[in-house]
């Protein structure tokens, strides 16, 4: 079984489609973080706009995923660009929610103390919101790889590549050990990405304190 | 199917060489206690002593490891718990009511679920509000939520007594409330005690609570009984220092003689004062929102009255204002001395005493308050 | 282009197999959830169990599903299933078992059952986490009935999948714009739903 497993995955080269995979995970959640980071200092600045923008995210979020990357086909062509962009748009829910909910929510005195010392409000952004967020917005990346990765698989069903095509193949002509494989390693991806996002929360966690 | 009725009154609970142990820590170390029917026993002693482990082995929450609790001599292993919780009340600090369910449905869940009908439940409902000091019109919807911390208090209490239980076990059930309003339910609850004749097991930690209320106190100390009398075999012929250190504490108001009126009295605050033109139905209103039990009147006709809680519910739907009903108090200046004005108490029969700092009310004076401090 | 009779067929195919799902999801996963209420290894095990699958890419699961009990509708509408199931007991279990002990020992100082402080007591606690697990599962069934159309469920998504074949952006929209549009639907529902079914201990 181990040497059907080993020419299977020289067959179908599942190294490079995992280089592949990791590549498009690692590039979508970059861009996911930024922007992420991003709406959510925004929506903390402009907290009028707080409530319209999660609700318009929140309605993305319940898009059958398939249907959004092929909705973004006609936009962005096929293959990495509509996986990555579909990436985002599901992960900016929860890293902005998160760093909104966690910049917004520093408690008062925090703040008075800060201001006390005679921090600018810039500067309480950087040294005090920003590290006491840190651990919830840890957890909103983490539901975002989740997403990442869940999406980066289903790429190689429009031709992106990655570990999804594997699957796609293995299930079209009918290889089992193929599909179980690739299902089974891609899985195993995901849960040990997952325990590591989730180390790095409770480390935060435990080092800034608890939500 | 209802459960049956256990037992009419009792006459007597023992506790027999009862042993429990949470891993290496023993809670409760071979204790035997006989609990007289009709009377209210105070288990006090300090966290980790074994009280509430004790209470709760008399409704089986907690079943002891060795050991015997019978109630008039039946053993309660022999009862299914549920059917012997039914016939104990049981009442604990953080209260514990339903957050989801009315006032209504908290204290009647029992009955209905014992398959009484709902005219019977709203019934025996509002007979128990009346009996805690809540006009069941204004109170019978609400959720817990929106109750003050005494109400729910109340609201715990008769819940307790939905199916008239014998025996009521209580676990510091003021232990949250703030001391005037303490003082109030401790002495409403002695009342009900009375008029009820129940036999009560009360765990507190507060040894004032424990001489205003127990008939019998039993003191613990590391899982064990170190005495058990009453309150004032406990000051005459403590068993240990530690028992005479216990009923002590207050040893700063040793020397009354020079103590004034001033050093014992409870100060109050402006949500206390009522002006004597208001109708007393939003007087009321406004004193079961703030928990209070007495409060003092003025602008009346004859100077500062005070109205109890008591005298308010019962005249609640009469077209009297707060003035009509307050009573005269006795007064004190903050100046006098304690031992005189306990005399002048004493004499009088009057439990308290307003205190007036010439023409300002400033305090209360509570003579059974004064005593313990100086016991 | 696609017939309009094509889509409302394949939209009704696919409100079915996501809803079977969904009402099977519920069935299995409540009294699961009660379950795990007794025992606290279990209970650990499930949650444990359903965090590591949550984390799985559904395609992932839904093509072992393949080599284990084959293609059509029954396979997916049990892939489904299986991921529907995780969010129903996580948020059950959390509800059941987030219930203040004061509350609970209160409950058995006055006599009732473990049965009855389940039935009175945990369950409409827990009805407000529950109910956000079940509308999380919806969500996700919608999604995933696009997905099983790899393994031959049928539905929306064998349009989609189709339209991929021939490259055929009508066809893929054709797939999509319902299921987008149920998605939204489902939200709408069930955020009203959730308005409504609040008990009234928890609104102001």
């Amino acid at each position: 079984m181990l040497s059907e497993i080993l020419t299977l995955w020289a067959r179908y080269d599942l190294t490079a489609r995992t280089i592949e995979h990791l590549t498009m995970f690692a590039v979508a959640l970059t861009f996911a973080f930024i922007i992420g980071i991003l709406v959510g200092v925004l929506l903390y600045r402009h907290e009028k706009y707080a409530g319209p923008v999660l609700n318009v995210l929140n309605v993305v979020e319940t898009f059958p995923d398939l249907a959004l990357l092929v909705l973004l086909i006609p936009l962005v062509g096929i293959g990495a660009a509509p996986t990555i962009v579909a990436c985002v748009l599901y992960s900016i829910l929860p890293i902005a929610r998160n760093a909104y909910t966690g910049l917004s929510h520093v408690s008062r005195e925090q703040i008075d103390v800060a201001e006390a010392l005679g921090l600018t409000g810039n500067e309480i952004l950087l040294y005090i919101r920003i590290p006491l967020s840190l651990p919830l917005i840890a957890g909103g990346v983490r539901i975002a790889i989740v997403f990442t990765m869940g999406i980066v698989t289903l790429g190689g069903l429009i031709g992106a590549g990655g570990l999804g095509a594997p699957l796609q193949t293995g299930i079209f002509i009918n290889i089992p050990m193929l599909i179980v494989t690739a299902g089974i390693w891609v899985g195993i991806l995901a849960v040990v990405l997952d325990g590591l996002a989730g180390i790095a929360e409770t480390w935060l966690a435990g080092r800034f304190g608890e939500w | 199917m209802p459960s049956p009725r256990l037992f009419e009154r009792i006459d007597r609970v023992e506790l027999k060489n009862l042993i429990k142990r949470y891993g290496d820590s023993i809670a409760v170390d071979d204790l035997t206690l006989d609990v007289t029917g009709g009377e209210l026993l105070i288990l006090i002693g300090g966290s980790g002593s074994g009280k509430t482990t004790t209470l709760r082995m008399i409704n089986r929450l907690i079943e002891p490891e060795a050991g015997t609790v019978s109630i008039n001599g039946t053993d309660i292993r022999t009862v299914d718990p549920v059917a012997l919780r039914r016939n104990i009340g049981y009442v604990i600090q953080q209260i514990g009511l339903f957050p989801h369910m009315t006032v209504r449905d908290n204290i009647g869940l029992i009955p209905r679920l014992e398959g009484w009908d709902d005219a019977a439940i709203t019934t025996r409902v509002e007979v128990l509000l009346e009996l805690v000091d809540l006009p069941p019109e204004m109170f019978i919807d609400r959720y817990p939520r929106q109750l003050s911390g005494g109400q729910q208090q109340r609201i715990g209490l008769a819940r307790a007594l939905a199916m008239d239980p014998p025996l009521l076990l209580m676990d510091e059930p003021f232990g949250a409330l703030d001391p005037i309003l303490r003082k109030q339910l401790q002495e409403e609850f002695s009342k009900i005690k009375e008029d009820l004749g129940r036999t009560i097991v009360f765990v507190t930690h507060d040894i004032d609570e424990a001489f205003r209320l127990g008939d019998r106190i039993a003191i613990m100390h590391d899982a064990r009984i170190i005495q058990v009398g009453k309150p004032e075999e406990l000051i005459l012929d403590p068993a240990s220092d530690l028992v005479s250190k216990l009923v002590d504490a207050d040893r700063k108001f040793r020397h009354i003689d020079n103590l004034t009126v001033r050093d014992l009295m409870r100060p109050v605050t402006r949500r206390y004062f009522f002006e004597g033109g208001m109708p007393i139905g939003p007087a009321l209103l406004a004193m079961m929102e703030d928990d209070l039990g007495l409060v003092i009147v003025t602008d009346t006709a004859s100077g500062t009255g005070i109205l109890n809680r008591r005298d308010a519910f019962t005249h609640r739907n009469d077209p009297v204002t707060v003035g009509d009903v307050a009573r005269r108090p006795l007064v004190f200046a903050p100046g006098d001395s304690a031992t005189e004005a306990l005399r002048v108490l004493k004499r009088k029969k009057s439990p308290f005493a307003l205190v007036m700092d010439r023409e300002t009310p400033a305090g209360l004076f509570f003579s059974d308050e004064v005593l313990m401090r100086l016991i | 282009m696609v017939a309009i009779e094509t889509i409302a067929l394949a939209t009704f195919h696919h409100m079915v197999l996501a809803y079977t799902a969904l009402l099977v999801g519920i069935g299995i996963s409540i009294p699961l959830a009660v379950l795990s209420l007794y025992s606290r290894r279990f209970a650990s095990v499930v949650i444990t169990g359903a965090n590591l699958v949550q984390a799985v890419p559904s395609l992932a699961v839904v093509a072992v599903f393949v080599p284990l009990i084959g293609i059509g509708f029954w396979p997916a509408i049990l892939a489904i299933v299986l991921r529907a199931l995780l969010p129903i007991i996580k948020n059950t279990w959390i509800g059941l078992s987030a219930v203040d002990p004061a509350v609970i020992d209160s409950a058995r100082g006055i006599g009732l059952t473990d049965w009855q402080i389940v039935r009175h007591i945990r369950f409409p606690l827990a009805y407000p986490a529950m109910f956000a697990g079940i509308k999380f599962a919806a969500i996700l069934a919608n999604s995933l009935a696009i997905l099983t159309a790899i393994i031959g469920s049928g539905g929306l998504g064998s349009i989609v999948f189709e339209g991929m074949a021939s490259v055929n952006i009508a066809k893929l929209m054709a797939g999509a714009v319902p299921a987008i549009c149920l998605a939204i639907l489902i939200d709408a529902t069930f955020s009203a739903l959730e308005r409504r079914l609040t008990p009234s201990f928890m609104r102001e």
